[in-house]
């Protein structure tokens, strides 16, 4: 027998665990008869999988005294002391102009941690990663040339405001929340045939487009009613939460468990539909730990005067298209029912003499009023809390810097978030940077809401501007205190639009055939899935490889794999735009007849938004010289669209 | 102590630590391979498993499995309509035609051709899962551990656990991926294995004019496409090989060289692509032409030693015998291809002799409520489940343990620990069977902690079902 090495690594390690025996709720072998009731499709473990697996090492305890509250007075010490003489270049001395909110936080972090920041970005690697960020698009050749010319002390700012106004920033957000609202023409329940799906996109587009505060647009998603999701995209989101095979109260439940999630950051709500969070939830939430199923009723009731309608274009047509839609008490007048014993979720039985459960909301205890829309009430109690705020900037967050301060995102703990009020041990404070996180929360409602607002914040801050290379010891424990940018792998879009743009060789795809509607590229796609190409899913394969997801099982991911080094190699996709026989205008023939150094320079900027390195520049100028001369190019072009720094975001 | 004493003590005097979520070590292998200060090296071909201290306790494995087939019937198959099948009088539709076959009762009428196989086939009935969650349940039997626990969430594949175990046993000159993945795209990956030992995924085309590798030839040949990556590496190199960046970048640059090794490879043609008439054999279907692909692939030896098949869904709580709706997801719709894929692999791995030192292993992640069915015509999620193995040395045509007369309940254990079965023994019986040390430890994963193969094997808490060798 062999000794099994325990360590102790803070305070978690060493626990043998066999959660397994919590799950197992119905027991085959020695109990008595069983209830016919299904598990529900627990999403908390579902496609989630994976994407705890990615986020995972951002949330862990190991790290990284950020939390704790001890931390946090070391550094507002330390901060007030001068510097230690020798340590000439403490984070604090070096970032000590800085009156972003952002920066003030992480700053502090990194110094009660004693981590040194990353230096900060240059020029062409803020312009390249700032626009990818924000607009999803890779900046062209004439605007890295004039970005980085100018001279001005304020230009960072200037191209953020710019890239804020710009068309293809409401590209990549509609994508994003349209990742965010789930919007697909298929999930595992139901269908929204390509005019509902549409209209969604549009809706997304057309809020985004106009400024709307968020919490109106949240208001809109949640309570929004209407017979027709061709017309009236907003109700897709409540759609969304549909669910057969059950009675209606399981439809009410998934409806609540999407709104929490998607502004609550509360993805545990839908275990707490079917079981108490004593005896489930102990090892993940302390909060939800505490709830009780009935508490969560209290906020599906909230959803149970809404019915949620189906039409048929043509009823007189068995397989007719149809749409959705969402409306109050029509069919439903009576609060939440107690009274199932079917469906997808466990049964639902009176409690004592109480038959029907009323709306209160969780997290305050507020009640509908009277006479009020009850999920009205409900968008108002959600878009009223600060708790709505502080996901929503998380959410963002996490997008920018490929960690949430609450990790992974939508499973927020109410009881770990305040810095002032910490949780018994063993529990830590969740949030990565509390102060930081309710800042900015408090800072996105001073704006009215405002995601450019909150978007300016995060990208004119010198954290967000520190480079991704790091020369010290970099100790992976603390990525979750921003001491570095984290590198990301271009999104499927992202990759297919970045080698259309620089190409200058643009596919054409239809949107809606029927009215001749096209468009140049995949961020422009209402949903990531399709074939965009129409004719033999090439592309289509190609944007799949890049792990686009189906805002459904399966979420976008950042992975790579061999398909994805296959395609990016070998595919029509990018062989088609290597030629140096092709449209005068694609990159390659426009510059072909430049001298050497000009034609590497050219190409450089229109892909990889740099110029090349004086090594760079040696080995393929002389590869032109010494070979076939246009086989060279193409064979130069080839290989910037197979650079690690052309498919990350660095 | 009986075994099941044992392990229900054990269970009892373990209860699940109430570390928070976030308080349970949670690490990517990148973040591993950052803090061991290791780029990770080479492709398959050249790199063997980095040298991890590892413990075992020196097991007597079986070895008498060169490969494995994983088929996992997600969605989790009716086990009394299928591999433990019960006459419910008035539910069990009379074409199903349960007969005893060789001492085993078979569902005859809907899976004619795998009662041909009884004989190459053993089912084990004392089989339970420990979730009732689908994709928590279904990452359980690909991982054989709690995705919630420790390690969970980093924990690699079964897959990949071979991969990494048989890296110095490949040759040179073989080309594809250890583990590969069929028809599983959203299956559980390499954990904190390096990316050398992540499955290779691959979704099978129904048509066979579609089969094959996508883009493992160039439209400019081969010796262009030779020089196009020697320039590649001539000016990138600084950035994918020890990146300043990150390593995420190192990783990509190994995806290149496994993904360069399958280019203008004739084997990969040979094992992945299919004609039209095999397809047929197999049943015309994706999952048919993954069983096909998967025996091509075996036949190349081409250094592939795991293969993952995924095929659902099962989840029938809706009209499971397809009274209302004869098209939808039922017993015999799925069946029937099921039937044809694993029936024809298992007959053509027989008559190749590829039966012999290939283990098929076919299990879905729980079972299905039983007796009649629900108001809905389906049946709902149960514990209680079979599973099924074939080939690799065990012995055919017999069966392990037992349930009632229902099928809710084990009533004999069948094997020497005098328990049900669980997702982890069967990890172990796969370890075992490819002569794996199911109770290694290594101690390279991110803790520090020691990753074990199967979990709680210092207890010796799970185990191999010996009894599959007859023994």
């Amino acid at each position: 027998m062999v000794k099994i090495r325990t360590l102790t690594l803070g305070a978690a390690v060493t626990g043998l665990s066999l959660a397994g025996f919590v799950y197992s709720q119905q027991q085959g072998a020695e109990d008595g008869p069983q209830i016919p009731v299904s598990e529900s499709q627990c999403s908390f473990f579902g496609p989630n999988h994976d994407k705890f697996v990615q986020a995972g090492f951002m949330a862990k305890g190991l790290s990284s005294g950020q939390a704790s509250p001890r931390a946090l007075m070391t550094a507002q010490v330390a901060s007030a002391l001068p510097p230690v003489p020798g340590d000439s270049r403490t984070a604090a001395d070096q970032q000590v102009s800085s009156t972003n909110t952002i920066d003030r936080y992480i700053f502090q972090g990194l110094q009660a941690a004693g981590m040194q920041p990353a230096p900060p970005t240059n020029d062409f690697e803020f312009l390249r990663r700032v626009t990818l960020d924000l607009t999803g698009k890779i900046p062209t050749a004439d605007q890295v040339v004039s970005f980085t010319n100018d001279s001005s002390p304020d230009k960072r700012t200037k191209l953020v405001e710019s890239l804020l106004g710009s068309p293809a920033w409401l590209d990549k957000w509609t994508m994003f929340f349209g990742d965010l609202y789930q919007n697909n023409s298929q999930n595992t329940q139901i269908t929204r045939f390509p005019q509902t799906v549409t209209a969604f996109n549009s809706y997304v587009r057309n809020s985004l487009s106009s400024g709307k505060p968020y919490d109106q647009m949240a208001r809109e998603l949640i309570s929004d009613q209407g017979d027709n999701s061709y017309q009236q995209g907003e109700l897709s989101f409540i759609v969304g939460g549909v669910v057969g095979g059950g009675p209606v109260q399981d439809v009410w439940d998934q409806q609540t468990a999407n709104i929490a999630t998607t502004f609550l950051g509360l993805a545990n709500l839908n275990c707490l539909l079917c079981h108490n969070g004593r005896g489930h939830l102990d090892s993940i939430n302390l909060w939800a730990s505490g709830v009780t199923r009935n508490q969560a009723w209290g906020m599906s009731s909230f959803l149970s005067h809404t019915y949620t309608s189906l039409t048929r274009i043509d009823s007189t047509v068995r397989n007719s298209p149809y749409y959705w839609g969402t409306s109050d008490d029509t069919r439903y007048k009576t609060d939440y029912a107690l009274n199932t014993t079917t469906g997808n979720r466990p049964p639902r039985q009176p409690i004592g003499t109480q038959k029907t459960y009323p709306p209160v909301y969780l997290l305050s205890g507020a009640k509908a009023q009277p006479g009020q829309n009850y999920r009205q009430a409900l968008a108002q109690d959600v878009t009223s809390d600060f708790q709505f705020a502080r996901a929503t900037v998380n959410y963002v967050w996490e997008y920018f810097f490929g960690i949430g301060i609450v990790s992974p995102s939508d499973t927020f703990d109410m009881a770990r978030l305040d810095p002032d009020n910490p949780p018994p041990s063993p529990w830590t404070l969740q949030p990565s940077n509390p102060r930081l996180l309710n800042a900015l929360a408090q800072d996105f409602i001073n704006s009215k809401y405002d995601l450019k607002s909150l978007m300016r914040e995060i990208v004119n801050s010198k954290t967000y501007q520190l480079s991704s290379r790091y020369s010290g010891t970099w100790n992976p424990n603390s990525a979750n205190l921003f001491g570095r940018k984290l590198v990301r792998r271009l999104w499927s879009e992202e990759l297919h639009d970045a080698v259309a743009q620089s190409s200058n060789i643009l596919p054409t795809y239809n949107l809606m055939t029927a009215y001749g509607i096209t468009t140049n590229w995949a961020m422009q796609l209402p949903q990531p899935l399709g074939t965009p190409d129409g004719n033999n899913g090439a592309v289509n394969n190609f944007l799949n490889a890049f792990l686009r997801g189906n805002r459904d099982d399966q979420p976008r991911r950042q992975d790579g794999s061999i398909s994805q080094a296959l395609d990016l190699m070998n595919d029509n996709f990018i062989m088609s735009r290597v030629k140096s026989t092709g449209p005068a205008s694609s990159l390659l023939v426009k510059n072909l007849n430049l001298p050497n150094d000009q034609l590497v320079n050219n190409l450089f900027l229109a892909v990889l938004s740099r110029y090349p390195t004086p090594a760079e520049m040696t080995a393929a100028v002389s590869n032109l010289a010494d070979g076939n001369r246009n086989q060279e190019a193409e064979n130069l072009l080839w290989s910037l669209y197979n650079k690690v720094d052309f498919v990350f975001n660095y | 102590m009986s075994e099941r004493d044992k392990y229900e003590r054990f269970v009892k005097n373990h209860p699940h630590h109430h570390y928070t979520f976030f308080n349970r070590p949670h690490f990517t292998r990148r973040r591993f391979f950052e803090i061991v200060g290791s780029g990770v090296v080479g492709s398959y071909l050249v790199g063997n498993a980095k040298a991890a201290q590892i413990t075992t306790q020196s097991q007597q494995t079986k070895n008498t499995a060169k490969n494995c087939i994983f088929i996992l019937l997600t969605g989790a198959i009716s086990h009394t309509d299928s591999f433990d099948v019960k006459m419910v009088n008035g539910t069990t539709p009379s074409n199903f035609n349960p007969a005893t076959v060789n001492g085993i009762s078979w569902p005859t009428g809907l899976f004619p051709k795998m009662a041909q196989q009884l004989p190459n086939m053993t089912i084990v009935r004392s089989m339970q899962a420990h979730a009732l969650v689908h994709t928590l349940a279904q990452a359980w039997s690909q991982i054989g551990r709690n995705p919630a626990a420790a390690l969970g969430d980093i924990a690699p594949n079964i897959g990949s656990v071979v991969a990494i175990e048989k890296a110095s046993e490949r040759q040179p000159g073989q080309v594809f991926p250890t583990f590969l993945a069929l028809n599983s795209p959203s299956g559980v990956g390499q954990g904190y294995f390096p990316a050398t030992y992540a499955p290779f995924r691959l979704n099978q085309p129904t048509s066979a004019a579609l089969s094959g590798v996508p883009n493992t030839t160039n439209p400019l040949g081969q010796p262009r496409l030779n020089t196009l990556l020697t320039r590649l590496h001539q000016i990138d190199d600084p950035l994918r090989v020890n990146s300043p960046y990150s390593t995420d970048m190192q990783d990509y640059d190994e995806f290149y060289s496994a993904a360069k090794n399958l280019t203008y490879n004739p084997v990969v043609s040979q094992a992945f692509s299919f004609n039209t008439a095999d397809s047929m054999r197999y049943g015309s279907t994706s999952f048919g032409n993954s069983c096909l692909v998967a025996k091509q692939v075996l036949a190349s030896n081409q250094g592939t030693r795991f293969i993952q098949i995924s095929f659902g869904s099962w989840d029938m709580h809706i009209d499971i015998y397809g009274q209302q709706n004869p098209k939808g997801n039922n017993m015999y719709t799925m069946g029937t291809p099921l039937d044809n894929g694993v029936g024809a692999l298992l007959a053509d791995l027989q008559s190749s002799g590829l039966l012999n030192d290939t283990l098929v292993v076919m299990v879905g992640e729980f079972g299905r409520t039983v007796g009649g069915v629900t108001a809905a015509g389906g049946r709902d999620h149960w514990l209680q489940q079979s599973a099924v193995f074939a080939g690799g040395g065990v012995q055919g045509g017999v069966t392990h343990g037992a349930t009632d007369p229902t099928g809710a309940m084990t009533t004999d254990f069948g094997w020497s620990r005098g328990r049900v079965v669980y997702p982890e023994d069967i990890e172990a019986t796969i370890y075992s069977a490819m002569g794996i040390d199911w109770t290694t430890i290594r101690y390279d994963d991110p803790f520090g902690r020691g990753f074990e193969y199967v979990p709680f094997s210092e207890q010796d808490l799970y185990g191999p079902v010996n009894e599959l060798w007859g023994s």
